[in-house]
Formats: structure tokens, sequence, C-alpha cells
């Protein structure tokens, strides 16, 4: 499998570490909402087909990406910086 | 810390480092490895939008241009820059005390600088073969149109973090930990034997 | 001369003569033999027994779908089994041996086996293993009794034992086209990408490039296609951008076009040069895939298939082209297509007598009766064979009457003489590779085949891989191929020409000559057509189960041979087209793969080693090593004759009683820099850092997001905006990942540079009574009295004239210090604090030291924080700040772990002072004989020279409230059971007087 690095290009899945679903929202650091943190911390959607993800090119430029891939044919439909702000260039 | 002449770093790979020829290399030797190392290598990072201005700034102190793109860099054989990562790039130079001079110029409004220079080593690999032995270790495309001179890569083998630049057409520099340099060293030797290798 | 060899002809070099053995008996072949072809020159026959009849098997083919003649060659003392000899190239000195048979091929005993056929059948070990419901041998007891006999009887070649001395290697490669097969239509199609200036690599399994051309005995642009094929590689070869893999086989498909294939780099080689390995993994990104990976000769099921002298048309007549040698004198024909016929004038052309081509069709073409004419042969048309005759090798064959249409057999047995029978049952593209790939084959009615799928990645077919039998239409498609693949426009320049001999591609839908006798599907497995109908009368009916409960396609050939003959004695049993039955999904590898080429350079020393900075002197001055995940750390400095307790406790004791230093260079460091550093901190660490002083350090604990403890480490504050972190050796890079993290994708406003220098720095922790007064000796540039350095100060000076960062923290509970060094200078900052130390006794310590000094404290370390217990669990619950929220907060008071039955940190003592064990569990009443209810367990232990008691620390179920209890400790695996006493965890100085001074 090939993951398109928006930086370094496609490398091999060997570079990357999967680094959980990408659906899931934080709650506010200082929310008291059990439900919300449990939600947060343990409910994944587990879709049969395309899926939210994160993962970070952890063997490369260490950046965490948003990824789409469908769970069914492991076809990668896009990539890009989970932090947004530079683009692909390294620069402005 | 220029006021004072400092020891020689003492390097890593020295027990395992034969200067000489060695493996294949009855048929002459395809690739010559060293260790460059350089007195200083930083690594210089900018807040996302102010990219640019370290970029003016490598420029200023380094006297070198960084070209355009993912991953550009420029190599003056004394002196070398590379990105390796967004908004990241990596800076060595023979002389030591480079931070000194970028410590003044990188403010908390650009960015970063972190000096590497005793935790990174530097591993030159040269020569015909280069290509054919670095593919040993790396999953990236190393032919020349895919990874032009002077630019630099992120990547890995298995555990050991490498970032790479080409400083020739047939010349990379390698930059791993410093705590896996000997056993990286002890490999690319290895994996060089088939096609004879000369330690320089 | 050979008895077999021909006079002139194949591609063999005449000039060279190669010696090897075969079970020990000297032979000879030439240059471009392989083990198969020499042997049959020789006019070996018989080259294996069978899987479980330990029938007597010849050649069957001869290329890698070979299912008969499994060899193992041996090359000093290793032995590498099932090995095609039709795959192995000879070489002076080769030894090969043949496989499954006891005391020799020509006698084996197993061989009774046969007249137990009817015993051996589909699914006998599940029937006859199942074992009685009592007795000694129940259930499953009477499969392991018999288990012994049955793999010595049933198998394959033996593994060896001695260890691979051969060098494997990996290599990535990158190319925009990569054509799998160098037929006619693979060299076409590489030509063509590579003219069009695209990067090429082009792969084939077996030695030399041409694949059918090479045998084909056609012309190609007025030439031998043999010799149109060589200078086509030439051009190939001149070109830069094109990489020639030859004995490379493309095994896997892969994600993202990615391939998996596996070069043998010298196993044809008498000698390997220096450096080069064995074999080569080669991981092959490809922009686009042309698969012309050609088609695999069917066999004929019927009754004596497998008798050595039966063999697939086309291999035949590729020993008779390519090699030179006639697999018989007298030949026979047996086929349900018209590809026979090409064979049957081939090995005429040859010098073979071709006595008879049986035909299961009626009605055969004029152009094919030419041919038979041609090759001088008898043409029996709508006949078939049902029977032969011979023992080791063939004598004879029977043919009847056969009706294609009702595959009723009619009229007298006919006996024919012939010492070879030639079988052709249609043709089965190789559409591994594509299968592999993701999408369905598609049964094709005429072609009686499943043809490749829709790419559902980004391949193209060309050649016989579609279909396409002809070498007209390969090369057509071929260059088709190549063209798209490299982006180019479709060519109507002219193509090379073919001159062939005629032929419809389209066999008789016959698979089967049902008469009486064994008649074999998968010959590697001995699977029957008999066993596929009992499988069927048992009930099953999907194509999945009956492969596993007969193991029909489930041989080291995968079914090659054996996949659409038995699927379609399935599909004709349940009454259903084959498209129905359906197939199975091939898989990779598509043929065997060793594991030392998946392995590769992570093998033997190879492995990654992180070596401190003081790595050599450790070594140098008597360290036993001992390695932490790919740390290396010294564990003891071991004086002449000392145990290992003896040392740590000698190390242990000289530090607390006058100074002792333990390099810690291992410790992870993270540089954390920035504007928004302090506020990262707050966040990530329960306690505050923000509100630290610079030139200050603080003991931080980190939280995961669902509340249990993650890590602890100390952080140094250098600046206003930049900190050091240090974190544990052993969760150094999750720490980082998790920075990384929440910086990336949770809190990505914050501006803060996360960077590992772990490496940056070399460390080395000195404490003891005199540790102050050693440092005052050797530092210049700054005091390290109390009022400069306070208890977690730091401050920075110069050691031997390189500059260090000194702070004072404690693990060992003594007055301590950490001094940190360029990594470059570590060993000479570490020489001269061994020499300050000298006036003092200074000791060196390792890991063991280290970790009974700590225990002795009661600190905490990853055999602690295991990912189950929370900061109250291990007492540390003072640092959960209750000003801010920080990673873990919201989660950390759920029920579940806030429970008074938690697993808390309490100490234990041993009170029949004898050592304790890790992982042994604490229990309130001992009872060897059956152990249970445990409160917990010991999670590290040692013999504690400041108590001068065997200690421990535990996790026990509500520690606290039983400080001063007495319970047991049970360890029934390392039979150590006896009493303990549970106290506080903080065993020696509780109070920290000594490290505060």
């Amino acid at each position: 499998m090939l993951i398109t690095c928006p930086y370094c290009g496609p490398r091999d899945v060997i570079e990357f570490t999967y680094q959980g679903d990408g659906n899931r929202e934080r709650p506010q650091p200082a929310s008291q909402d059990l439900d919300a943190w449990n939600a947060y911390v343990y409910d994944r959607l587990n879709p049969a087909g395309d899926h939210n993800e994160i993962w970070q090119h952890s063997g490369g430029c260490r950046a965490h990406l948003r990824v789409v891939r469908n769970t069914l044919t492991h076809d990668i439909l896009s990539t890009a910086f989970a932090r947004g702000g530079h683009k692909a260039e390294g620069r402005s | 810390m220029a006021e004072q002449h400092l020891p020689e770093h003492q390097s890593p790979l020295e027990p395992e480092y034969h200067p000489g020829s060695h493996g294949n290399f009855e048929h002459g030797v395809d690739v010559i490895l060293s260790e460059t190392r350089p007195g200083s290598i930083l690594q210089l990072a900018a807040w996302p939008g102010e990219e640019k201005r370290l970029i003016e700034i490598v420029g200023k102190v380094t006297g070198l241009a960084l070209p355009d793109g993912a991953g550009g860099g420029v190599s003056s054989g004394v002196r070398a820059v590379f990105g390796f990562a967004p908004g990241k790039f990596t800076v060595a130079d023979e002389a030591e005390g480079l931070a000194a001079s970028f410590a003044g110029a990188i403010t908390p409004a650009i960015g970063t600088l972190t000096d590497l220079s005793h935790g990174r080593t530097a591993i030159r690999i040269a020569g015909p073969k280069a290509e054919w032995v670095m593919a040993k270790f790396f999953a990236i495309d190393f032919a020349l149109p895919a990874f032009p001179l002077g630019a630099g890569r992120s990547t890995n083998h298995h555990d050991v973090f490498a970032q790479i630049q080409r400083t020739g057409a047939d010349q990379f520099d390698i930059y791993v930990f410093r705590s896996f340099a000997r056993s990286f060293w002890k490999a690319l030797c290895h994996a060089s034997e088939e096609v004879g290798y000369e330690v320089q | 001369m050979s008895p077999r060899r021909t006079e002139t002809g194949g591609l063999i070099d005449r000039l060279r003569t190669i010696r090897f053995t075969f079970d020990g008996a000297p032979y000879t072949g030439h240059a471009g033999d392989t083990l198969a072809s020499a042997l049959l020159a020789n006019g070996v026959t018989l080259f294996g027994r069978s899987f479980k009849y330990h029938r007597p098997r010849g050649l069957l083919a001869a290329g890698v779908e070979e299912p008969n003649a499994l060899v193992t060659v041996l090359r000093g003392e290793v032995r590498e089994p099932n090995i095609p000899a039709t795959m192995v190239e000879i070489y002076d000195g080769l030894v090969a041996v043949s496989q499954n048979r006891t005391p020799s091929l020509a006698w084996d005993i197993s061989a009774v086996n046969q007249l137990g056929g009817k015993i051996l059948s589909a699914g006998f070990y599940y029937k006859t293993f199942m074992g009685p419901v009592i007795g000694p041998l129940k259930g499953t007891r009477f499969w392991m009794f018999c288990e012994h006999f049955i793999r010595r009887s049933a198998g394959l070649g033996k593994a060896g034992t001695a260890p691979d001395p051969a060098r494997y290697e990996r290599m990535n490669a990158f190319c925009d086209v990569l054509v799998v097969g160098s037929g006619p239509a693979g060299l076409m199609a590489a030509k063509a990408a590579a003219d069009q200036g695209a990067r090429v690599i082009l792969a084939d399994l077996e030695a030399h490039f041409g694949g059918f051309a090479n045998w084909s005995g056609e012309t190609i642009d007025g030439m031998p296609a043999a010799d149109w094929a060589q200078r086509t590689v030439g051009q190939l070869e001149g070109n830069d951008n094109v990489r020639l893999l030859p004995r490379t086989t493309v095994w896997g498909y892969y994600d993202g076009n990615t391939l998996a294939a596996l070069e043998r780099v010298t196993d044809h080689k008498e000698v390997a040069a220096k450096g080069e390995p064995r074999q080569r993994y080669w991981a092959i990104r490809a922009g686009t895939v042309v698969l012309a990976t050609g088609s695999f000769e069917r066999p004929l099921v019927f009754p004596g298939n497998d008798r050595p002298g039966v063999m697939l048309a086309h291999a035949a007549e590729r020993y008779a082209v390519e090699y030179g040698v006639l697999p018989g004198q007298r030949v026979a024909l047996f086929t349900n297509n018209d590809s026979a016929y090409r064979s049957a004038v081939a090995l005429k052309k040859a010098g073979a007598a071709i006595i008879a081509v049986v035909d299961v069709r009626g009605e055969v073409s004029n152009e094919m009766r030419r041919l038979a004419s041609d090759a001088e042969a008898e043409l029996l048309a709508g006949h078939a064979v049902v029977a032969t005759e011979g023992g080791k090798a063939l004598t004879g064959l029977k043919v009847q009457r056969f009706d294609a249409m009702s595959g009723a057999l009619s009229g007298d047995e006919r006996s024919i003489h012939a010492d070879s029978l030639l079988m052709s049952g249609g043709w089965s593209p190789t559409i591994h590779l594509a299968s592999q790939a993701g999408a369905k084959a598609e049964w094709n009615p005429a072609r009686q085949a499943f043809l490749p799928p829709k790419p559902t990645q980004r391949w193209i077919g060309a050649g016989a891989f579609t279909g396409s039998f002809s070498t007209a239409e390969a090369i057509a498609e071929g260059r088709a191929a190549g063209l798209q693949a490299a982006g180019g426009a479709a060519s109507s320049a002219p193509l090379p020409v073919v001159e062939a001999a005629p032929g419809d591609p389209d066999p008789a839908p016959v698979f089967e000559i049902k008469a009486k006798g064994k008649s074999f599907v998968d010959f590697q497995h001995d699977v029957t057509a008999e066993d596929v109908r009992l499988a069927h009368r048992e009930g099953f009916v999907s194509v999945e189960h009956l492969k596993r409960y007969t193991t029909l396609g489930m041989a080291t050939d995968q079914g090659k041979n054996s996949n659409v003959p038995g699927l379609a004695i399935m599909a004709e049993a349940l009454g259903k087209p084959i498209p129905e039955v359906g197939t199975t999904r091939f898989r990779p590898p598509y043929t065997a793969v060793s594991i030392g080429s998946l392995a590769a350079e992570r093998f033997g020393d190879l492995k990654p080693e992180r070596l401190t900075p003081m790595h050599d002197w450790h070594l140098a001055n008597g360290a036993r090593m001992y390695s932490a995940g790919l740390w290396y750390r010294p564990m003891i400095y071991g004086l002449a004759g000392e145990t290992v307790e003896q040392a740590y406790v000698r190390e242990a004791r000289a530090t607390r009683e006058s100074a002792g230093i333990v390099d810690v260079s291992t410790l992870g460091k993270i540089a954390v820099q920035g504007p928004d550093a302090a506020e990262l901190l707050d966040r990530v660490y329960t306690n505050m850092f923000s509100t630290l002083a610079v030139g200050k350090a603080r003991y931080g604990l980190m939280l995961r997001e669902d509340g249990l403890a993650f890590d602890d480490g100390t952080t140094w504050r250098l600046g206003e905006q930049e900190f050091l972190m240090t974190t544990t050796t052993a969760n150094a890079g999750k720490v980082m990942q998790h920075l990384e993290y929440f910086l990336d994708v949770i809190w990505p406003e914050l501006k803060v540079t996360v960077t590992s220098v772990t490496d940056e720095w070399a460390g080395a922790a000195i404490g003891g009574p005199n540790a102050r007064a050693i440092l005052a000796s050797c530092v210049t540039g700054t005091p390290v009295d109390n009022a400069t350095l306070p208890f977690m100060g730091i401050v920075r000076g110069r050691i031997a004239g390189v500059p260090v960062m000194i702070c004072r923290l404690s693990f060992s509970g003594e007055m301590a210090f950490e001094v940190y060094s360029g990594a470059g200078y570590g060993t000479r900052v570490w020489e001269a604090l061994i020499e300050a130390g000298k006036p003092f006794g200074l000791v060196t310590y390792g890991l063991e030291a280290l970790g009974t000094m700590r225990i002795e404290k009661g600190h905490v370390t990853g055999a602690e924080i295991d990912g189950r217990t929370t900061a109250r669990d291990l007492h540390l619950d003072w640092m959960l700040s209750k000003k801010k929220p920080f990673i873990g907060s919201a989660m950390m008071d759920r029920e579940g772990l806030i429970g008074s039955d938690r697993l808390e940190l309490v100490g234990v003592i041993a009170l029949d002072n004898r050592a304790l064990n890790g992982g042994g569990h604490i229990v309130e009443e001992l009872d060897e004989a059956n152990p249970h209810d445990s409160l917990g367990h010991i999670t590290a232990c040692c013999y504690s020279p400041a108590l001068g008691k065997y200690i421990a620390l535990a996790l026990v179920k509500g520690g606290k409230a039983r400080h001063g209890t007495r319970a047991f400790v049970s360890d029934p695996l390392r039979n150590r059971f006896g009493p303990i006493e549970i106290v506080s965890n903080h065993f020696y100085d509780p109070d920290g007087s000594r490290m505060h001074g």
C-alpha cells in the first residue's frame, strides 16, 4: 500500500503509523461531559467503505495526515496535512 | 562557545571505520563511503507562514539559496541545506558554531533552532553504484529525475531514521541518529561488499 | 552421447560439459540445461515418489509448474527442499537428491500404499484419526500417536537444520512500466515502453528471456523466433532505462501497484562472488504493470495419467527444441485441442517417431490432419486413452472410442506401444498476479479457461495471459500494452511478421476420461478424480471446502495444473456449469519464496543496535551489557569471580557509601521549543510547568487520554521558550509521537517545535554522599554548592574543557547530579568524572544497581506504569493539578479507576530471607498445590544492600491499607512460596534527607 504524503510524495505504508479514527472529536479540554469523552476515547465507526483516518508519516517527515481510505479496497482517496497551514512546498 | 577552541567530537563509527578497499573490489570499487563529520548540524523550523522569512535568513547566514519545493535543497561542498519536513530544514556546515550565527536571527516570531551537531552522524556514499546500494536500504526512488541534485528526503530503514541529501549526481549524504550510526554503518559496508567499496 | 540427447539443436552450449550428481550418481549435462533436461537426456525417467501413494513419478512439465519432479538441492550442510527440477540450472558440483522415498527412488517401501488406495482417499485423515471416544487414545490422542509415522511416510522434502550462511537482500525499485514475462508479448511490451523513454523493468522467472519464442519453432521477422527474442533482448540491454531481471519470479501483487519479486542471483552458480546475495527480494513500485505471464497447459485426467513417461505435450516439445532432449523414441499424443499437433511435428522434426495422435474430438480440421500426417502419426480422432502401462517407465497405452459429447467409451480397447505419452488438456492463462491484484477471474466457455478479470489496479494484459494464444496476437497486444503503459499513442507501424503453425485456440470441453483406475487431478497432492467426487458425495459443495477437504491445489505448486480440471470435475458432479462453481482466488506467493529473502538483511547481527556515546568505554571496562529494546546498556561492571548479585550489591552499596556513576544517555530527550512550549507542557503533564523558573527542573507525569498513567520524567527549563523533556528509555518514541499528534491534530494553533535530541546529549548520573565533592573537583566555570545548584537546579559549566549542563536530581535517592554534554564529548566527560572520582572511591554502576536503588526508594518505572495503573495507584496523585485540565484529567476519575480494590503500589519484604521473583503473586493464604486468589503481583525485586533484605515492589489490591500486614508470595512456576510483609514502597530514606542534603 502506498500513501501519498503531501510533503514527501508517495511512500510505502511501512513508513507510516496509523494514529486512529479521524472522525473523533476531542471535547474542550475543560469539558466534564463524560459521555463526550467516552465517545472520543472509545467510540469508533469501523465502516465498510470510505473511512477518515489519521496517519503519521513517522518514518518520513513525521507530519500527521488526514487520510480517506476505503477499508474494502485499500484505495487511498485523499491525503492532507492534519494541521493545515503548511503547503506542500513547505513554504507559503 | 566560539571563545574557546573545543576538542574534536568523537566519532561513533570509530571501531568500525576501516579506511581502504573492501569487499569485491578486485574489479574496482564502485562506491566510496566516508563520514563527513560536519562541525555543525542544525534543525531550523518555521511556524506556518514564516517559511519564506526563514529561507531568507538561511540565505543571509549561509549564503545558500534554497530552491523552491518540498525537499528542496542545495549544497556548496562546505555548507548544505535542505527541507526534510513541512517548514523544517537541516543545515550542515563544515565549521562548528553555526548555531551561534543563527541564534539572533531566528526570532520566536519566525521559528526555532535546534542544535543537533552531536546527535546526528553524516555518512556519505559516492560512486556509480551509490543508487544501487541506497536502494537496498530505503524505499524511495533515487533516480536523478525523482531525486534531484541538492534535494533532501526523510525516510527510514527499519528503526533507523535517515535524512538524505543528494550532494552529487552519484553522491548522497545520509544523516542518521548518532546512536544508530555504527549499526547503520556496518550494514552499509556489508551491503556495499557486492560492488566493492572504499572507506575514505 | 546421452541416450536421449538429439544430435543437434537446442539453446544449450554443447561445448560446455557440466558435472553434477543426482541421488549420489554422477551425471553430465550442458550449459543451459536444467536438472530436469539434463537427467532426461541421461535417460532418467523416475524423478520422485508421490505424496500419499508413493507412486513413481516422472517429469510432467518443463517449467515452474512441475508438480512431480521435486528435488532437494544440497550446498554443504544447507539443504533446500521441494524445488522443481525444471527450475534448477545445473552447475559444476551441483548435488541434488530426490524426495519422499525410503531407501531409494527405485525401491520405495511405502509404495505399498498404492494397494491401500481406497483407504487413503479424500478426508482419510479427518475420518481415521478422530479417535475413539474413550480409552488411552481418545480424541486427538490417536492422531498424535499416529502422526509421527504418517509424517515420515507422507510428504515432501525435509528441511535442513543447519544455519543458512547465505546472504539475502532486499531491493527497492521504481519504474514506469514493469513487464512480467518475456515471451513475445513481454518483449514487445518492454521494447515499446522503453522506446517511449519509460523506465522499464522486465522480469522473467526463467534463466533466459524469450519464453515461448525459445521453443516455438516459429519464425518472426524472417528469423527463428529464439533469435528474434535474443535480438530484442540485446536492444533492451543497450537501453539505460531498462532493468532486465532474469531468474526473477514476480510472486506478489499488492495494493498501490507494489509488487514483490524474488531474484535467484547465485543459485545457478558454483560459487557466489564476494558480497553477492544468494537471492534478492525486489519490492517494485510500478506505474503500470504489463502482465505477459503466458499460460499453462493442462493435463487430461485419465487412468494412469501419472505414470513416468506421461508428460504435457508442450513440455516435451520444449525439451526437444530448447534443450535438445527427446522424452521418448516412440511418442503418442493425447489431446482435446489443436496445440498438440504442433508439438507432434516439433518432436518428429527432433527425431522421435510419432506413433499416434489420440484426439477426443471426432471432428478434426484438415489443417490438423495435415500436421498429423507431417508428423507421420496415425490420427485416432474420437478416441481417448483409458489406461497406461509400465512400471517406472511407460511401455504403452490403451485407447478406446470416445464420444466427446457424452463422455462415453465404446468399442474394444486397443494397445499402443509407446515410451512417451504427451497430453494436452487445453491451456489456462497464468492469471495469478491479476487475481492477487483484486478482481475475480471470468470463465470463457470457448477457451474453456478462466481469463483475467478487468483490472482493479494499473495493469494491462498481453498475449496468452489474455487468452490470445497465437504469437501474432501476443506481439500485437504486447506492443499496444507497452505503448499504453508508457503513455504513448497507439502505433500503426507494421508489426513483426510471424510464421506459425495453424491452430484453433479453443479446446473440446473434455477434462476427464472416466475409466477404471486412478486418474490424477492434483499430481503433487495425489488427489484423484474419484476423491473430488467423494468429497461431493460427502457434501462438500463449495469450491473452498472442496479444496481444503481434498487438499486439491494446496501443494507447493498451488494447483497450477490441477485447478481447472478439478473444478470441471466438481462442476460435473454438481450438475452446474463451471462458472457457477467458481474458482478460488489466487494469493501470494505465486511460487515458494525463501524465508531468508523475506528477512533479507534483517538477520543475524544486522539488527540495528543503539549505542550510547560511552559504549566502547563500558566494554573496555568490564561491563556486562544488557539489551534494553534496541539499546545496549551496562548491566553490571563485574569483578573477577563475582556473581551478578554480588556485583550489583557492591555497586549500590558503594554508591550509597561514597559515590557511583551510571550512563543515562538512553533516557528519551525531547527539545520542546517555541512561544507556546510551556502551554503545551501544562496540557500534557498532570502538573504545572509554566510556573517553572528558567534554570530549574521538575518531575512530571503524563497520562493517556483514558486517564491511565503514561510516562514520567524530569523536564528542564533551559530558557523562557525552551525546555528539555526527558522520558523513560522505553517510552521515548511513544512520548514523541504523543506530542506530535497533539500538536498536529488537536492543537495546531500552538507554536511549538518538538525534536528528538536523545542522541544529542550524553548523560552521566553521579550520586552518593561524595558526588558533589567529585563534581566540585572537576567542574569549571560554575560552583556546584547548594546555593548555586539546589535540588532541581541546573547550571552550565565545563568538564575537561567541554561545555556541560548539570542538573541536581536523583533517582538513586542520594545527593545526585545528571551531567549532560554533547554526545561527541560523552566519553571525554565520563572519563574526567571517573578520574575526579578516584580519590573518593567512585564506582561505575549498571542497570542492576540502578534498579536496586530505585526499588529501595520506591520509584516507579515501566514495570509499574504498565498501561493499567493510574496516578493514584502509584501514589502519584499529589502530581494531579486541580488548577488546569490536562490530557487524561477528564477520564481519570471514572468509577472503575478510583475503586478501593484497585491494585496499588506497595513494598514487599521477604520474611524468609530468600530472593523474590518478578511476576510472583501475592496471596493471603498459601496453597501450593492449588494456588488461587491473587491479591496482586511483584513488579520488581532485588536484594537491598541498604536494608540487608530481599525486597520488591508490587501492585496489590487495596495496597496502602495493607501496610504492615503479612501475606505470602506464590510463584508456582518457579516454585517460590513464602511469607512476606507488605510495607510502604518508600523503603529507604522516606523523607529524602539524603538527596536534599
